[in-house]
């Protein structure tokens, strides 16, 4: 390494050049090392690792970020609007800045003071679901102007703490429909694993504000609108540098409803007044429900349901002890629970309403005529012919109304008459006993059970399908509906079932009694099909999604169209006689319906209807049933009201619907109802 | 030993040739070590191009990038300082030592009298108006010169005496740094020393006994709170996988992410480089100035960098051998010490593995006094270089 030059020669001897030589050469090698590391590690990071990098440098300057597009606004029928949005201050805080427990609690606890709310809630809103560490998260609806200014004023003592103008929704036509329309909130984790909530574009996620009841639910998927998609790249202060817009933000389209808002206004109207005249009267009431119904295609122009709330307390969120107010005080008993729609959640017994399903069961069964008669004692023995089970029925009346037909049989409501028609099909068609009873399931054959079978395709038993949610399927009680209750009873003392289906169960079921369940909605279906001549609708509450453009100009985006579920087996001559007995029901003096009716111009309206009074076990009340329809002969509105606990149908649920036609009419009428009289059952 | 020549000049007897012709061949500019000058342009020209790269995006207004213009006006003082000190032979610096050492002692302690100025939290600085000095980047070249002028005269024979003697001569500098407070200069001393221990001479159990001392200082400084917790952090940051946004340990994600996503061929100086242009990287035109580099030109400019620092000390150990004297070889060896470490530590920061100190990264961070002192340092070696025969 060293030349060999006169005077490094000389340095050579002097210093020992070998020594020096290689404490230099351990110098390289140390240097040699330090860069073959440096090269190694470069290579793993920017070759081997690369990818997993590029990705990382790509989330750290990409946010996606997604507007909140007003949601669809609610019409009615005529495009009245019911639900709008409206701006609501709400006041927010950006989390990155309240990262700190301390100062987290202090911002908080200022915050409480400032408006009035629970320290509790404020916490609970911020840690909710949805709370993104990009996007302020809102923790205070609707709060005064004059409160946002002293944020607004003093923001050092609000660090993090913002202002937001959020649209919410409001009632224009105040406290109607309610549980029809709905309302909105956080979606709930439960909620997210549905399938209405499986997908979306874009996906649903935690924070989400949807429907949590009635249309608002159903239709969650349109009125939440589009939300406008960007991704914004931002620099590590996060300020935005530039931004590309993905999607177009698109307002929720406009939702119509084929509730008439008069209508729903009156018939509302008329149910609580109803139900305060039974009240005066003597009855419980709790609870009423009614449905008005267009017989021609299954829309559904009222939809009442009391008691019942003002939606717009729950436009704000609605705090858990507002949910408790107005839900039912207790499980068991939800008579009080004001979220629960009546007319397609609560199931009963239809009583003599459901007569005119038993009438034609009967006739599409072969078991009775258009014309045939039957015997209508005080009292029967069935079976007939008497022996040990044999039971004996009473009429709601012990007078022998001597022979009738159908039309007779409706109109003074002869619980006897149909005794014996449901007795007729039972030993016709019925199954007895633990007939076709397996292990888990039954499996009775066609040909058999053929009453249940007709009560099915006239629409009960199962959910109509109307476009609101958690409907009741009501009970059309069977063999293998009896098997399932033996199995879930069968280890108490008595189970229901023990003995298999027994025929008074079908007599019980002939009148609406017994185990036979349905919701009015339900009722209002059957009827409807009688009405139009046999078309069982499947019902609907929305007609269509519009939207409102600039100009004014309304371009409809999409038509819900009702669905026909069924055709009564019936020609025209068997309708025929069940709607001459409706007709009676009310026009003739012996008709449970016309002391209700009293006064009514049905010369120039003609409606035809039937009372029905469920008898309940242990309760002293009856309930009160009233379906109608009119005007005849080419009825346009099928009315279902059901009063519970309040007395016979004639006394308090027919002078409810009269109120109803009235308005319907135009009829000049009183403004509160009056209790009819009636005793049939 | 001289004989008349046909033309009656002097003529070497042995050679025949001319005295005159052998002085010329002598003369120290026609041992130019060019290489390693090119290597200097090279790196300055590239440190300049990646302070533009990383800075341009942080200018609101257009014209001239600010830091470049500073870093070229610094290339220019770097390159006269470079030839002012090649000019001069480099044995006088031998005589001249002990007030190269006095110096650079008064300097630091000017920096950390009330005249120094302080910037992120740390007293580094004087400032003259219109530019800052560092003395403690000047202090490195300064203590090289120092330990070399010692050593020199130890010929070899480094006696347990000479290594206290050593030791005590880089203390006193290193403490001032070490309150600035520049954990990472001070380093860069001890790199210095032992680097020359190694080269003069020193016996293995110096080293044993120096490794000794270390510890005992390590475990005092702990002990006695010397040592600021953020510089433990700093320390420690390295080898905590998942660091929080706000910990010390965002620099060193964010360093990684940006050399990593570079990828082979890098993103380009335009467009692309988004935790160049976006600012993710914190200090990015000093300190972290290789997440420029790995970000913007990738796996093939990075390690063309790395190759022309390769080739830099590869010089510097070549002249180290070539040195006519030891003290030309102790001099080589301390400016490749100085370079070598600062070179490993700075970019193995960013690439984490290895601790975050406060070191530049040799001709390419941004910074006047670093850039003067290693012109300064190239003009030492090129010194040895060309009289190596003198």
């Amino acid at each position: 390494m060293v030349k060999g030059s006169g005077s490094s020669q000389q340095r050579q001897n002097s210093l020992g050049v070998d020594r020096l030589t290689l404490r230099i050469a351990v110098l390289g090698v140390l240097v040699v090392a330090a860069f073959v590391t440096l090269f190694s590690r470069l290579w793993f990071l920017q070759v081997l690792a690369t990818d997993q990098y590029q990705a990382l440098a790509k989330q750290n300057r990409v946010r996606t970020v997604y507007s909140e597009p007003p949601r669809g606004r609610i019409l009615d029928r005529n495009g009245r609007p019911l639900v709008v949005n409206k701006e609501s201050i709400a006041v927010t805080i950006d989390q990155d800045t309240l990262q700190s427990g301390s100062l987290r609690r202090h911002v908080f606890k200022r915050l409480a003071r400032l408006l009035g709310i629970k320290l509790k809630d404020l916490h609970r809103n911020a840690s909710s679901l949805g709370a993104s560490p990009y996007k302020p998260v809102p923790v205070a609806y609707g709060v005064s102007e004059q409160d946002a200014n002293v944020i607004l004023e003093n923001r050092e003592d609000y660090p993090g703490v913002g202002v937001a103008t959020l649209p919410v929704r409001a009632y224009p036509a105040g406290a109607l429909a309610a549980q029809d329309l709905g309302y909105v909130g956080e979606i709930s984790p439960a909620d997210l694993k549905l399938p209405q909530f499986k997908g979306g574009h874009p996906p649903y996620a935690p924070g989400d504000i949807v429907g949590k009841l009635g249309v608002e639910r159903v239709y969650d998927r349109y009125l939440r609108g589009v939300p406008g998609i960007q991704r914004v790249v931002v620099n590590s202060l996060g300020e935005p540098t530039q931004t590309r817009r993905v999607q177009q933000e698109q307002p929720g389209p406009d939702l119509v409803l084929s509730l008439d808002e008069k209508i729903q206004r009156e018939t509302q109207r008329a149910l609580k007044s109803g139900i305060t005249a039974a009240r005066a009267a003597g009855f419980a009431a709790p609870a009423g429900s009614a449905v008005v119904m267009d017989p021609r295609n299954g829309q559904v122009l009222a939809l009442a349901s009391l008691p019942t709330y003002d939606p717009a307390i729950a436009a704000n969120g609605l705090t858990a002890k507002e949910f408790n107010r107005l839900g039912a005080a207790t499980p068991n008993n939800p008579d009080d629970d004001a979220f629960l729609n009546r007319p397609i959640q609560a199931a009963a017994n239809p009583g003599s309403t459901f007569k005119v399903v038993t009438a034609g069961a009967a006739m599409a069964t072969g078991v009775a005529s258009p014309y045939s008669t039957r015997d209508c004692p005080g009292t029967m023995t069935i079976p007939p012919q008497g022996g040990p089970g044999s039971v004996l029925y009473h009429d709601w009346t012990l007078a022998d109304l001597g022979i009738m037909g159908f039309p007779q049989s409706l109109e003074v409501s002869c619980d006897t008459f149909y005794y014996q028609l449901g007795y007729e099909m039972q030993t016709r068609f019925g199954v007895k006993g633990t007939e076709f009873w397996s292990k888990n399931k039954t499996d009775v054959p066609a040909g058999r059970e053929l009453f249940q079978r007709y009560a099915r395709t006239a629409g009960f038993g199962h959910p109509t399908g109307i476009d609101l949610p958690y409907e009741n399927s009501g009970v059309v009680p069977d063999q293998s509906w009896c098997h399932a209750q033996y199995l879930a009873t069968k280890k108490f003392p008595t189970p229901t079932c023990q003995f298999g289906w027994l025929p008074g169960y079908t007599v019980n079921m002939s009148i609406g009694q017994g185990d036979m369940r349905a919701t009015p909605l339900q009722m209002a279906v059957t009827y409807a099909a009688i009405a139009n001549g046999g078309t069982v609708w499947s019902p609907r509450i929305a007609m269509g999604l519009q939207r409102q453009n600039q100009n004014g100009t309304v371009k409809t985006l999409r038509k819900f169209k009702p669905r026909v579920m069924a055709h009564l087996p019936l020609d025209q001559t068997e309708l025929g006689v069940i709607q001459q007995g409706l007709q009676e029901v009310i026009s003739n003096p012996n008709g449970t319906a016309y002391s209700a009716f009293a006064g009514y111009p049905l010369s120039k309206y003609p409606i035809a209807g039937k009372t029905g009074t469920a008898q309940i076990g242990t309760s002293a009340f009856n309930d009160a049933w009233f379906i109608s329809y009119g005007p005849i002969p080419s009825p346009r509105y099928v009315i279902a009201v059901y009063v519970q606990k309040a007395g016979h149908g004639g006394e308090s649920a027919a002078p409810i619907a009269r109120q109803i036609w009235e308005s319907i009419f135009g009829i000049k009428h009183k403004s509160t109802v009056r209790l009819g009289q009636d005793q049939s059952g | 030993m001289r004989a008349e020549g046909i033309f009656g000049e002097a003529v070497d007897r042995i050679g025949g040739e001319p005295i005159s012709a052998r002085m010329a061949r002598k003369a120290p500019v026609r041992h130019l070590d060019l290489t390693l000058l090119i290597v200097t342009l090279l790196l300055s020209a590239f440190g300049a191009l990646m302070i533009y790269s990383a800075t341009v995006h942080q200018q609101a207004s257009s014209g001239i990038d600010p830091y470049l213009k500073k870093q070229l006006v610094y290339m220019v003082v770097g390159f006269i300082v470079l030839l002012t000190v090649s000019f001069f032979d480099y044995r006088y610096l031998r005589a001249f030592a002990p007030f190269i050492y006095g110096g650079i002692v008064l300097g630091l302690l000017i920096v950390l009298s009330p005249i120094g100025s302080t910037q992120l939290g740390a007293t580094r600085w004087i400032d003259l108006g219109s530019f800052q000095v560092q003395p403690s980047e000047l202090a490195k070249v300064g203590i090289i010169v120092a330990l070399g002028a010692y050593l020199a005269e130890r010929r070899g024979e480094v006696k347990a005496r000479d290594v206290a003697a050593c030791c005590a001569i880089v203390a006193v500098p290193a403490a001032l740094i070490f309150l600035e407070p520049d954990l990472g200069t001070a380093l860069v001393f001890v790199a210095i020393l032992m680097t020359l221990f190694l080269v003069a001479g020193a016996k293995i159990r110096h080293f044993l006994a120096l490794v000794l001392l270390g510890v005992a200082v390590i475990a005092g400084a702990l002990h006695f709170g010397l040592v600021q917790q953020y510089q433990i952090d700093r320390f420690t940051a390295f080898m905590d996988p998942h660091p929080n946004v706000q910990s010390v340990g965002y620099n060193l994600t964010q360093a990684k992410i940006a050399i990593a996503s570079g990828g082979l061929e890098g993103k380009g100086l335009e467009g692309k480089n988004t935790q160049t242009s976006l600012n993710f990287v914190p200090e990015q035109h000093t300190d972290f100035i290789f997440t420029a580099v790995g970000e913007q030109l990738g796996f093939l400019g990075s390690a063309t960098l790395l190759g022309l620092f390769a080739l830099l000390i590869w010089r510097a150990l070549r002249i180290a051998t070539l040195s006519r004297d030891f003290f030309g070889t102790l001099l080589a060896c301390g400016i490749l010490a100085l370079w070598a470490f600062q070179i490993f530590v700075n970019v193995g920061m960013t690439m984490g593995i290895m601790p975050i100190t406060g070191i530049p990264l040799p001709f390419i961070s941004f910074g006047g006094s670093s850039l003067i002192t290693n012109f300064a340092s190239i003009g030492v070696l090129l010194n040895v270089h060309m009289r190596r025969f003198l």
